[in-house]
Order: structure tokens, then C-alpha cells, then sequence
């Protein structure tokens, strides 16, 4: 007997609050850009689980999770590279320590 | 918890289903490895006798004495290797599905995934004409 | 399974023709690039961007005529409206690399004008699909590299903070859209538009769906910049590099503006709700009426206060998205096309207005209003085109501005015509462009009648006058004959 569908969602909407979580509380740019990443794996989670359970008849689900991962890569690409140019000017990557634009 | 019915599509189990009660042992195990530790540790709290010192605090009671902070630097220039890589590991995954499936593929396919291998090699060109893999 | 290669390589015919200039350009910089002067390079390889552009808007004439579903699934998709849409992307990306060519972007010359293009190619793919993963994909491809773009200025720290900023709320509304997607994937077994909105219709709502629509809406509104999703935009707006700043508020608003319309009027048909004044009803109209107001009243009342001229613009741009939120949620076609001619008019008339930004602000010293002072007098041609786009922003007659909103205003008052269900959000409208006008004509004030600090003139290329004077021909054509391309957009709309 294998694990119902409903508890693959169940775990897929948890890790994406986890990871909203950790986005929206921490402080630190690398565990935010982690926190982003747990977000997109739980949206990728749920892809593959409804893709085997309910539409496994074409390749869809499957599809739509290899360019999201992809996607993801190249996101946090950027990020990271982001995140080193900002560390250059602050010394820092304390994201509640940037201010310099306010209004 | 009972979430029967939340949705039309009926993709939530209900509680008694068989498939809970199946895993209710897991369950016990789950509570008997969280306890296993965090008794020993409420007990040393209660009755143990505290009294803190500089050399007790340390990092390492009985070892070196450590210096500055855990949070050293590496070499900055490590990290283009690793954006790199990144990219260039991940960007394979539609390599797969099309290897799999390459026996039954047109040839229309095959020109469309070396038209996508050229713009991964396009991408490496360029990060090595600009040094970006020179191990300085 | 067979697919046939040669309309999809005609479909993607400008697509393709900017990948390869892109990667030209890429490689021109970097072959002769190095000896010249940034400046020279950047006429150089912003003439190639340029003629690349002019190049890939050759094969939308060949398809002119097309109405094709190309591929299983909508993933590509040729039809009159996606063509205007197209070109006007193509024209709005022209306009920019005119801007560029004048502007300090740093060293990295072919970086830039690379990058320029592979997020014009994202916006040109988003609105020629019909499909959730090639939007997902199209709408990823845009973002990174506006992210790059806002980071341009190496040495400048409000550069590098506004991209990280822009990069980590993006990635998080990516996130949403992304898991709202595979919900909506999951519960009605498709990703394109049509077959989503046909599974909605005969299924009915559903709480897990509407999880989705609202994870989509999330991921969408942070594009379009609506409140409370508008954080990223004040930040970014004011520490990019200008030009890049033009083209966020400009080229990625009228793709996203366009997807938006798509998804809401095809996919989500089924779950518009209502709202109504005292009749709302759970959907997304609802949902878009109240961001609509909140945006209209944040975006003009922080607009106030500003003393940064992007920043004013920025949020300037918060509002006028209110404005065409209110076109959706009519959710007409009347709605529809009001909100396509808005989208247009709206990006010409921005785009101006920050094209006039960044040729002053680097030779006044600094896009602080003060820095604005007198200007009539140091640069009077820039400083009448910018009075022409301020007052089509604030809505004046006979600009484009002010046609646009009234279509707006008019599709969401006619889409209840018993009860006016809409009226509350068309009179808050109206009051909030009459608040608008307050600071836009604050701006005006500091270009006309406060004296500058320093008399001397500002001497601007004449190319950079070319392009501005283009969107201000623009501005004006569209106010004074807006009936031909209504009148176009409305026929092709109500086939969407």
C-alpha cells in the first residue's frame, strides 16, 4: 500500500510555509535565498506527486518539474552572485542592515 | 484531524484510514527518540551543580584553546567555480529525459538538443575567455 | 510523437534573431571591445543592439495574417494581437538602448546590452504563449535578467542593494506563482490556458484551487507591482541604472500586464466572483478590486512625499497599475481591451518620462527633485517632452493619458449597467487622479519655476531627442486618435 496522495500535499504545503518562513524571518541573505530554495522544492514536490498520482497518462507534471529546477539553479545563481557583490560594499550580508534606499 | 470532504477532488485521506493506524508505530518510535534524549538532559539541569568558569566555557574544554571565529573566509574567488558549476550541473538534467528517450527521437530532436548543448558550450566559452576559470 | 520543426522556427523567428545578436554582441565587445573607450564601445555595440532589433521585428511582418496554435498545448502561439504586442515590446526595448547609448553603465559594455536583449526575448515569449510552463519559464528568463541589469552600477552601493532587494522579493513571488501553478496543474490535469479554464468551468470552485489562484495572482501582482506586493519597486526603480529602471516600469509591466489579462480572462473565467459594492462575491475580481484600491491610495499618497524623482515615478507607477486593475476587474472585453490600450499608452508615456530622467539627472547631479530646479531653462526640448508625459500621467486632455483612463473608468462603470456595482472604485479613482496631479505638478513646478542654481545648458545627443520626441509623438497620437487601434484592439480582444 503506498502513501496516499493527500499526505504528499500535506508535506509539500508545509515545507513551502517552512520555507516562507525562514524567507520572511531571517536575517541573513544566504539563509533567505536557502529558505526561496525549500519554497521552490516544495512547489516541485507537489508537481511530481500529482504528475504519478492523477495525471500520470502524459509527462507533464514531470516536465513542468525539470524546468523548474532548472529555473531554480539559475536563480540561485544569480542570487548567490548577488549576494557577493552586496557583501563587497557592506562586509556584511545582513539583509536588515541595508538601508541606503528609503522613502 | 479530520480533513475529509475540504476538497471535491477527494485528495485528503480521512482519520481512519487504514493507512494511519498502519503507521502508529512509527509514530510511538518518533516520541521514544525525542524523549530518549531530552530526559537525560532535563535531569543533568535539575540535578547537576553549576559553576561556570572561563576554561569550563571554552570551545574545547581539553583541547586547543581556539582562535578567533567560526566564521572564517575562504577565498572569494572559489565562489565563480562554484556559480559555475552550478549552472553547468543542472542545465545536464534535460539531458537525461532525451537520452532515455533518444532511440524513438526525430532527427528534428537531435538538432534541437545540439542547438541547446551549443549554448551551454557558448556559456562555458565565454566564462573561460574571461577568466572566469583561471586558478589564481 | 512528431513534431514538425519549421513553424515553430518561423514562429520564433524574432526570438531567435535576438539570441543571436545577443550572443554577437557578447562577442563583439569582447573581441574589440577592450582597446576603445567605454563610450565608443557603447555607440558600437548599441548600434548592433539596435540593428538586432530592427532585424528581429522583420519575421512579425511575415506573420502578419497568422492565427496559429502552434504545438500540442498552446505553447506557441501566432495571432494579431500577440503581434502588436510583440512590436510594441520591440519598439519599447529600441527606445531603451537609445537611452542606454548616453548612459554611464559601467565597463561592462556587451554585458549589459546582452542582457538588455535576453530580457526583451523573455517578454517577447511570454506574450506569445498560452501555456503555464513556457509563461513560468518566459517570466523567469525577464526577471534574471532585470536582476542583472539593476545591478549594473558595480561601484555604486544603492545599485547592488536595490538588485539584491528586487532579486529576493522577486524570488519569493516566483516561489508562489510556482506552487500555485502546481496546484492548478494537479487539480485540473492542465498547464495551458484553455484546457485549465474548461476543467474550471465544469468542475466549479474549490478550495485547494483557490489556493492556487490566489499563489498565481501573488506571483503575477509582484510583476505588475500592485500593493501589498509593490516593495521591491521604490528600491529598485531608484537604485538602477536608469535606462534599466525605463525598462522595468516600462517593457516588463506591458508583458506581464498581458499575461496577466490572458490568465484572468481564459484560465480563471470560471472564478471571477465579484466586486460589486455590497455584492462581493469570492474570486478574483475581488480580490483585484481591493488591491486595486489600496494601490490607487499607496501609490499616489506615498508618491507625495517623495523628494526622488524615480522614486516619485515609481510610485507614480504603483498607482496607474491601481488604475488598470480597475479595467480587470469589469472582467469584459470592453475591460480587456481598456486595459491593453492603458498598458500601451502608460509604457510610451513612462518611458519618456524616465528616458528624460536619466539624460538630466547625470549631467544635473544627482535625480533628487531639487536637482530638476530650472530646468526649463538649461534644457527646455527635454524639459517640454517632460512636461507632455507628466500631464498624460496625471490624465490631462488631449493626451493619451487621459483616454486611456477614461476607457478604463468607462468599462468598469458600463460592465454593471443596473446597479453601477463598480462605482465606488471609478469615483476613488478619480479622486485619486486629482491627488496625483498634486505632485506631478510639484515636479513641474521644480522644472519651471524654481531658478537653478546653476544657469549653464545641458547639451543632450540628438539621437536621445530623436527617441524621447518619438514617445512624445506617441503620447500625443494616442490622445488625439485613439480610434483606429481601439477600435483594433477591441476586435481582436473579444476573439481572445
Amino acid at each position: 500500500m503506498s502513501v496516499p496522495l493527500g499526505y504528499y500535499l500535506i508535506l509539500g504545503g508545509v515545507l513551502f510555509a517552512i520555507g516562507l518562513c525562514g524567507a520572511l524571518t531571517r536575517k541573513n541573505a544566504i539563509a533567505v535565498l536557502m529558505s526561496i530554495e525549500i519554497m521552490f522544492n516544495a512547489a516541485i514536490l507537489n508537481f511530481v506527486v500529482f504528475w504519478y498520482y492523477l495525471h500520470n497518462g502524459a509527462l507533464t507534471g514531470q516536465m513542468f518539474a525539470l524546468f523548474a529546477i532548472a529555473v531554480a539553479a539559475a536563480e540561485s545563481a544569480v542570487g548567490l552572485a548577488l549576494v557577493i557583490s552586496v557583501y563587497r560594499h557592506y562586509k556584511s550580508v545582513d539583509v536588515n542592515e541595508m538601508r541606503s534606499l528609503k522613502g | 484531524m479530520d480533513v475529509c470532504g475540504v476538497s471535491n477532488f477527494n485528495v485528503f485521506p480521512c482519520v481512519n484510514d487504514p493507512y494511519l493506524t498502519q503507521y502508529l508505530f512509527v509514530a510511538v518510535f518518533v516520541l521514544v527518540a525525542v524523549l530518549f534524549p531530552l530526559v537525560p538532559l532535563a535531569l543533568v539541569r535539575v540535578l547537576a551543580p553549576r559553576k561556570p568558569s572561563p576554561t569550563k566555557n571554552a570551545t574545547y574544554e581539553c583541547g586547543l584553546v581556539s582562535k578567533g571565529d567560526s566564521w572564517i573566509q575562504f577565498r572569494a574567488g572559489y565562489y565563480l567555480y562554484a556559480l559555475v558549476y552550478v549552472i553547468f550541473a543542472v542545465e545536464t538534467i534535460f539531458l537525461y529525459p532525451w537520452a532515455v528517450a533518444f532511440g524513438g527521437l526525430s532527427f528534428g530532436a537531435f538538432v534541437a538538443m545540439m542547438v541547446f548543448v551549443l549554448l551551454l558550450v557558448e556559456g562555458l566559452v565565454y566564462a573561460w575567455a574571461k577568466g572566469a576559470l583561471d586558478w589564481k | 510523437m512528431s513534431v514538425a520543426y519549421a513553424p515553430i522556427v518561423r514562429a520564433l523567428g524574432s526570438e531567435t534573431a535576438l539570441v543571436l545578436v545577443a550572443l554577437a554582441v557578447l562577442t563583439l565587445d569582447f573581441i574589440i571591445g577592450r582597446k576603445r573607450e567605454v563610450a565608443k564601445r557603447r555607440e558600437l555595440v548599441g548600434a548592433v543592439a539596435l540593428f538586432g532589433l530592427a532585424l528581429s521585428a522583420v519575421p512579425l511582418v511575415g506573420q502578419v495574417g497568422m492565427t496559429n496554435v502552434l504545438l500540442p498545448g498552446e505553447t506557441l502561439v501566432v495571432n494579431p494581437l500577440v503581434i502588436i504586442f510583440k512590436f510594441v515590446l520591440i519598439v519599447l526595448t529600441a527606445v531603451t538602448v537609445l537611452i542606454s547609448i548616453d548612459h554611464d553603465i559601467g565597463t561592462h559594455v556587451g554585458e549589459y546590452f546582452a542582457m538588455l536583449l535576453f530580457g526583451a526575448i523573455g517578454m517577447l515569449l511570454l506574450v506569445g504563449t498560452e501555456e503555464f510552463l513556457t509563461i513560468f519559464v518566459a517570466l523567469e528568463l525577464t526577471s534574471i535578467s532585470l536582476y542583472v541589469l539593476t545591478a549594473f552600477h558595480k561601484n555604486s552601493l544603492r545599485s547592488q542593494e536595490a538588485a539584491l532587494k528586487y532579486f529576493l522579493f522577486g524570488a519569493i513571488a516566483t516561489a508562489f506563482l510556482l506552487f500555485g501553478l502546481s496546484y492548478i496543474y494537479g487539480l485540473t490535469g492542465a498547464t495551458n490556458l484553455r484546457d485549465i479554464g474548461a476543467a474550471l468551468a465544469k468542475k466549479g470552485t474549490d478550495p485547494l484551487l483557490g489556493v492556487g489562484l490566489l499563489c498565481v495572482l501573488v506571483g503575477l501582482g509582484f510583476k505588475v507591482a500592485m500593493v501589498p506586493f509593490h516593495l521591491w519597486a521604490p528600491d529598485a526603480y531608484e537604485g538602477a541604472p536608469t535606462p534599466v529602471t525605463a525598462f522595468i516600469a516600462t517593457g516588463s509591466k506591458v508583458a506581464s500586464f498581458f499575461v496577466l489579462v490572458k490568465v484572468l480572462m481564459v484560465a480563471f473565467a470560471g472564478a471571477v466572483g465579484s466586486a460589486y459594492w455590497g455584492a462581493f462575491e469570492s474570486g478574483w475580481a475581488m480580490v483585484l478590486g481591493l488591491t486595486a484600491t489600496a494601490s490607487m491610495v499607496l501609490g499616489n499618497c506615498a508618491a507625495i512625499v517623495q523628494r526622488n524623482v524615480k522614486r516619485l515615478l515609481a510610485y507614480s507607477s504603483i498607482a496607474h497599475a491601481g488604475y488598470i486593475l480597475v479595467g480587470l476587474v469589469a472582467a469584459s472585453s470592453t475591460g480587456a481591451t481598456a486595459v491593453l490600450f492603458y498598458v500601451i499608452v502608460y509604457a510610451i508615456t513612462n518611458l519618456g518620462a524616465f528616458g528624460v530622467v536619466a539624460a538630466l539627472a547625470s549631467r544635473a547631479g544627482g535625480d533628487d527633485l531639487e536637482h530638476f530646479n530650472g530646468m526649463a531653462k538649461r534644457a527646455p526640448f527635454l524639459s517640454l517632452l517632460m512636461l507632455v508625459f507628466v500631464l498624460s500621467l496625471a490624465g490631462i486632455p488631449p493626451l493619451g493619458g487621459f483616454f486611456g483612463k477614461f476607457y478604463l473608468f468607462a468599462a468598469a462603470v458600463e460592465c454593471d449597467a443596473e446597479m453601477f456595482g463598480l462605482l465606488w472604485l471609478v469615483a476613488l479613482g478619480i479622486v485619486m487622479s486629482a491627488v496625483s496631479l498634486y505632485y506631478y505638478l510639484v515636479l513641474m513646478k521644480h522644472m519651471y519655476v524654481l531658478p537653478a542654481k546653476d544657469e549653464t545648458r545641458i547639451a543632450t545627443p540628438g539621437h536621445l531627442k530623436m527617441a524621447l520626441a518619438f514617445c512624445a509623438a506617441g503620447v500625443v497620437l494616442l490622445g488625439v486618435f485613439p480610434e483606429p487601434i481601439l477600435a483594433l484592439l477591441k476586435a481582436l480582444v473579444v476573439r481572445l
